[in-house]
């Protein structure tokens, strides 16, 4: 939780001796770097690694990087990784069985987890990890190897000082402040960052930082320029998505013809689910190795044809079924599951799909669609009677 | 058998086929009635032939056929208590489109198609609600007819038939 | 012991992934392409705390998992009150369950489990309750009678109508009799008749349609079949007047973690592992008419 009190300062060049530290301390310190010519997520040995006065232009199926012509080491937003790589990884080790006499000897990983820092973790992606715990912490059954690594690793945020042109985070009251669920927050500057400390680790890691193990306060000035760095992020969003009875919209436009319009631009690509920073859709497999076999659980995605079978066969048959499924599963569904939505409005959906489907639009849509039409859903109570049989 | 008018009646107004009936309608239904009593294995009306009666099952069983060159009496459904066969004599021509066989002894309610169909003519509240009600046995015996035709528990006879191949196992 | 009463006996395990070590007791195979597997859990660590105990909850089901081939998610068909060795009933359908039909007596394979919601019996004191069964879905619907049928007294009238497609295709008959001697009304129907069956001819949609109902709204319905089966079913009795949230169904997708974590199972709000595969009629009745969903 934000510390209300006090708002710290780190010079520009204490970033670097930040990450030396991290890695000093048994840190694997992760965090956005140029590769592809996307920003994306790997490992930090220094500030070198990082886009340093690079920005991304993010629209419906487009993104690229631009110069800006300053230093800004955080001077972006989202690219098409997402902090799940590390937290629930697209490929692990979940169970192992050997041979062992005329039985088997079944054994789960022991394994310790790498101790990661985050460096640079969003708003929105603060709300994407807080939605991921629900899934794997919160039910009656908890993925010991979630829970390994989310204890594990250290989140040092970074407020957005910009947004993109598919960011929406507002609409969705996650962002793009950081009040939340960090270790340490940090708002750049043209000189430095202010720090808000979000726990103890983090104040002890701020602290470890200055000679004398007391980190340095903000001024007045350095407050100011933060808060109005922060509100620029506020007032570039233009994307909106209405979330007023979102849930019962949907739920009730299940048979909209909405979907299969959608459904005549996506290609079923799973590029989406990819990217979504709360997709956790699985399966899986055995691999056979010399001397055992394992389990080993990857990236699925609902979009995949063969992805819900009923008898066998595939039961969600059609390009608008499995589309329905996964927006009706991310933006209502996700509710009754979790407590919440399933969507932090990152955006990076948008930006990702090749034909560049923007599902804050789509939903303008049904909702427009919807108020024209009687919705044929509901169903009356007379239905019950076996008179309505034809 | 035979029956007074009270109990004929009420014995009608038990069945699921007169359920929800108003009564003054099936009073009249009534007086075109009468009780049957018939033993395993009586045939109470024949495929192709002409027949007046309606029959209601009151109690036991009842079993519909049809003739099939090369594969003999084919049975299609049982008929149970409440249920109504034989509406040809009603509906139609009188022509049945099945064989009636009782499986196990059966007391049916008879009601003499042709009697019904004057009622209706002179009574066209009666018939609106004799017809309404037909409607809906019909169409819950279309119901099971299209269950039973979507063969929904075709996997486990297509097994049987890879076993036979030797597919399996 | 079998979570009467709504109280649960089933814990979640400490790490959903952890296999258990069961071996193959006995193979009976009811059917062409049906068996049922007699497993017996390997005591020793992991296995219920190693009491070799397998404790669950009629209607719910367990994952079979053959090393190198995969786990399949199979009904549990015995007595919930002996949790010793534990019957499956399966047809074969794929990849697992046809490398399942190879193995023998003796065979160890992995056991997760068990997984998913119940019948509520509990619900069932001073009712009546009908159990219409098509197919293969007697076989999570098997546990709930034994149960009944061991507490006899404290329920009303209770009936099974069970179906198939023809008389030979009728599953566990062998044991019909036996439930009638004990207080259950066992109506078999069969979709198409041979020529000795004298038995009903016809959908369970009719045997229910006609069956005597004595007091709708104390009456609950227990149904497991293929999908189109049980969604009639549901209409008959909400039209013969039980309530719709006293009418239960099994529901069926494929499963892959049975813990809620894939994704593979879900059916509207619902992870079939979790919230199902015993549903109410009440919170389906609007999914399941929905194409592709």
């Amino acid at each position: 939780m934000r510390d209300e009190q006090t708002t710290y300062w780190l010079p520009r060049a204490a970033l670097d001796r930040l990450i030396r530290m991290l890695a000093q301390d048994g840190y694997e310190v992760v965090g956005p770097t140029i590769d592809q010519s996307a920003i994306v997520y790997g490992s930090i040995e220094s500030v070198a690694d990082l886009p340093v006065g690079w920005t991304d232009r993010q629209a419906p199926g487009e993104y690229r990087l631009e110069e800006r012509g300053d230093d800004r080491m955080f001077g972006f937003v989202v690219g098409p990784h997402s902090w799940k790589k590390y937290l629930f990884p697209a490929d692990e080790l979940v169970a192992s069985a050997g041979r062992a006499g005329d039985s088997w000897q079944f054994t789960t990983p022991d394994f310790v987890p790498r101790k990661y820092a985050f460096l640079g973790v969003r708003a929105c992606e603060l709300a994407a990890i807080g939605v991921q715990d629900r899934v794997f912490l919160g039910g009656p059954y908890v993925d010991p190897l979630y829970r390994a690594r989310r204890d594990a690793v250290l989140l040092i945020a970074v407020n957005c000082t910009q947004a993109a042109a598919t960011c929406f985070c507002t609409s969705m009251n996650t962002g793009p402040r950081c009040e939340r669920g960090f270790d340490l927050a940090l708002t750049e500057l043209d000189e430095g960052f202010t720090v808000e400390c979000g726990s103890d680790r983090g104040k002890d890691i701020l602290g470890r930082l200055t000679a004398d193990g007391v980190p340095t306060v903000a001024d007045m000035d350095q407050l100011q320029a933060a808060e109005s760095a922060r509100a620029q992020a506020v007032t570039q969003i233009t994307r909106r998505m209405d979330t007023d009875g979102l849930r019962e919209l949907l739920l009730g436009n299940l048979e909209s013809p909405r979907w299969d319009s959608i459904a005549e631009r996506c290609l079923s690509c799973t590029n989406c689910t990819m990217v979504c920073p709360t997709c956790f859709c699985s399966t899986v497999t055995e691999v056979e190795e010399l001397t055992q076999v394992d389990r080993r659980r990857h990236w699925d995605s609902c979009f995949n044809i063969d992805f819900s079978r009923v008898n066998g066969n595939p039961s969600r048959n059609s390009i608008a079924g499995r589309y329905r499924q996964w927006l009706t599963h991310k933006l209502a569904t996700w509710h009754d599951q979790f407590g919440t939505s399933g969507c932090v409005g990152c955006g990076r959906c948008i930006t990702w799909c090749p034909p560049g489907i923007d599902l804050t639009e789509e939903v303008a849509e049904l909702r427009t669609i919807s108020r024209l039409r009687n919705s044929a859903d509901h169903v009356s109570e007379s239905e019950d009677s076996l008179e309505g049989i034809q | 058998m035979s029956l007074d008018a009270p109990n004929l009646l009420r014995m009608l107004h038990s069945t699921r086929f007169a359920e929800g009936l108003p009564h003054i309608e099936l009073t009249s239904l009534a007086r075109a009635a009468r009780v049957v009593e018939v033993g395993s294995g009586t045939v109470l009306f024949r495929e192709g032939q002409v027949e007046d009666a309606v029959f209601v099952v009151f109690s036991g069983h009842v079993r519909l056929s049809m003739k099939v060159p090369g594969r003999g009496e084919v049975t299609l459904l049982t008929a149970g208590p409440g249920d109504l066969v034989g509406w040809s004599g009603l509906i139609s021509d009188g022509v049945m489109t099945a064989t009636a066989t009782v499986m196990d002894s059966a007391r049916l309610i008879a009601l003499s198609g042709r009697a019904l169909q004057q009622l209706c003519e002179s009574d066209p509240k009666l018939g609106y609600v004799l017809m309404k009600r037909m409607a809906q046995v019909i169409s819950r015996r279309l119901l099971s007819t299209r269950l039973q035709l979507l063969d929904l528990f075709a996997d486990a006879a297509e097994l049987e038939a890879k076993a036979k191949q030797g597919a399996v196992r | 012991m079998t979570g009467d009463g709504g109280v649960s006996c089933t814990t979640p395990p400490a790490d959903p992934w952890r296999q258990h070590a069961a071996r193959i007791r006995r193979v009976i195979q009811e059917l062409p392409g049906v068996a049922t597997y007699e497993l017996v859990p390997e005591s020793g660590v992991g296995s219920n705390a190693g009491s070799g105990l397998w404790p669950f909850r009629a209607g719910q089901f367990n994952m079979l998992y053959l090393p190198g081939i995969g786990e399949s998610a199979i009904s549990i068909s015995g007595n919930p009150d002996q949790i010793d060795v534990i019957p499956h009933t399966v047809r074969q359908a794929g990849n697992v369950t046809n490398s399942l039909a190879k193995l023998r007596e003796g065979d160890v394979l992995g056991l997760r489990g068990p997984f998913g919601s119940s019948w509520p019996i509990e619900r069932c004191a001073g009712h009546d309750v009908v159990l219409v069964a098509g197919g293969i879905g007697l076989a999570p619907l098997r546990p709930a009678i034994y149960h009944l049928l061991a507490n006899r007294v404290g329920y009303g009238e209770l009936t099974l109508i069970v179906g198939s497609r023809e008389p030979r295709l009728l599953l566990y008959p062998g044991e019909y009799d036996s439930w009638r001697a004990a207080g259950l009304n066992v109506i078999t129907t069969v979709d198409r008749a041979d020529d000795g069956w004298k038995g009903s001819v016809g959908v369970v949609t009719a045997v229910l349609d006609r069956l005597w109902i004595r007091d709708p709204v104390r009456t609950l319905v227990f149904t497991c079949g293929p999908e189109v089966m049980m969604w009639y079913v549901m209409r008959t009795a909400a039209s013969r007047g039980v309530p719709a949230d006293a009418l239960y169904l099994s529901l069926e997708r494929n499963m892959n973690c049975a813990v809620a974590f894939c994704g593979h199972c879900q059916f509207g709000p619902y992870f079939l592992c979790r919230e199902g595969p015993v549903l109410s009629f009440e919170r389906v009745r609007h999914l399941l008419r929905v194409e592709n969903l």
